[in-house]
């Protein structure tokens, strides 16, 4: 077989691919009727990375920094912490399917009233996955997770949506804001 | 159909028209279905990440930095929802179905050889690596350049080259083997 022949069967692939697809009738209105729907928390969480949060004059900026600065220092040594924990499937009665394994995430935010974990694994909803604070400001929770990559970040008092400040990758998302990224088992997807 | 720009629909509905955004779901929703269905080879699913990219997009629409360029935004938005919905599917059952819309098509004007041909197509597209898959559906089919293919889906030119690469080579090898048999 030459290579024009190979190059003629990738063109009938393709044009057979190219034909055009037929939606079910119902496509538009299911479509309309989702976008009638009022706002989803998530909605408010996109909007609250792209509408303007806080004005502040440069004076006011600057003190903002410095005072920024020390608290990072204060909070130096509490932020020594290991990145999101994996243990084996067989170590906690969390992991109930094969393969499955849990990790444990953890975020340091001393004036948070309330922390909770969202990511691809439970569809993004800050009320599935709240965090608990076992020491003052350090706040955890363990999660089962099927191996492979997974996107979440934390919400903090219900509205600031933050990536993990202890892992290393993060990952723009559909709008354009970061989410961090575990890898689960050493494949990536 | 309305023959105006995608940006001034989209100024439309971010002025507080939610109907207006019908004339965008209308005019990009058979030409990403393609894409959604061949991807995950479900139909189902592909309308579901259809339908969710759609949502999605209106909910985020004021983010859209280049109205113009909407419907490359959505196609990010789809390409996306098309890879969670695959990494979801990869832990069920994975059951490629024909699409017996466009089969009924296609076998009304020829023989059932095409049809036998189409479904091949479908098994073997079905065996690529979704990174393949996606590689070689916007490369070949929706003929986007290696350019436009990296601001979609964030990998290297080269990387994807190669992807498209294998892609072919797996294709030839599988669908040679099939008109073999």
């Amino acid at each position: 077989m030459s290579n024009d022949e190979r190059d003629e069967l990738i063109d009938r692939v393709a044009d057979e691919l190219r034909a055009p697809v037929t939606l079910d009738a119902g496509f538009h209105a299911r479509v309309m009727a989702e976008v009638r729907r009022p706002a989803g928390r998530w909605q408010a969480a996109a909007q609250w990375w792209t509408e303007p949060r806080l004005r502040v004059s440069p004076l006011v900026g600057l003190a903002c920094a410095a005072g920024l600065a020390a608290l990072a220092l204060l909070g130096a040594r509490a932020l020594e912490r290991p990145l999101p924990r994996i243990e084996a499937a067989g170590e906690s009665a969390l992991a109930t399917e094969p393969g499955t394994q849990v990790v444990q995430f953890v975020l340091v935010a001393p004036s948070a009233a309330s922390v909770s974990l969202v990511g691809d694994f439970n569809d993004w909803d800050p009320s599935r996955t709240p965090l608990r604070s076992a020491a003052t400001g350090v706040w955890s929770v363990n999660v089962p997770l099927h191996p492979g990559q997974h996107q979440y970040a934390f919400v903090v008092d219900g509205k600031d949506w933050r990536p993990d400040p202890a892992a290393p990758n993060a990952i723009t998302d559909d709008f354009g804001s970061p989410n961090s990224v575990i890898t689960v088992g050493g494949k990536s997807s | 159909m309305t023959n105006r720009s995608d940006a001034a629909i989209i100024s439309q509905v971010l002025d507080g028209d939610v109907e207006a955004y019908g004339a965008l779901v209308a005019r990009y929703r058979e030409r990403y279905a393609r894409f959604a269905v061949h991807m995950l080879g479900e139909r189902d699913d592909a309308e579901e990440a259809l339908q969710d990219a759609f949502v999605r997009a209106y909910r985020a629409l004021g983010q859209c930095a280049d109205p113009a360029r909407f419907d490359a935004w959505l196609f990010r938005i789809l390409a996306n929802r098309c890879r969670t919905a695959g990494a979801r599917r990869t832990r069920r059952a994975r059951t490629f179905v024909r699409d017996e819309v466009a089969l009924g098509e296609a076998s009304a004007d020829h023989p059932a050889e095409r049809q036998e041909w189409q479904e091949e197509i479908q098994r073997a597209l079905a065996r690529l690596e979704p990174d393949q898959r996606e590689a070689f559906l916007l490369k070949h089919v929706e003929d986007l350049s290696y350019e436009e293919m990296a601001a979609l889906t964030g990998a290297g030119v080269s990387a994807l080259k190669m992807r498209v690469k294998r892609a072919c080579e797996r294709l030839r090898a599988l669908l040679g083997e099939a008109q073999h048999v």
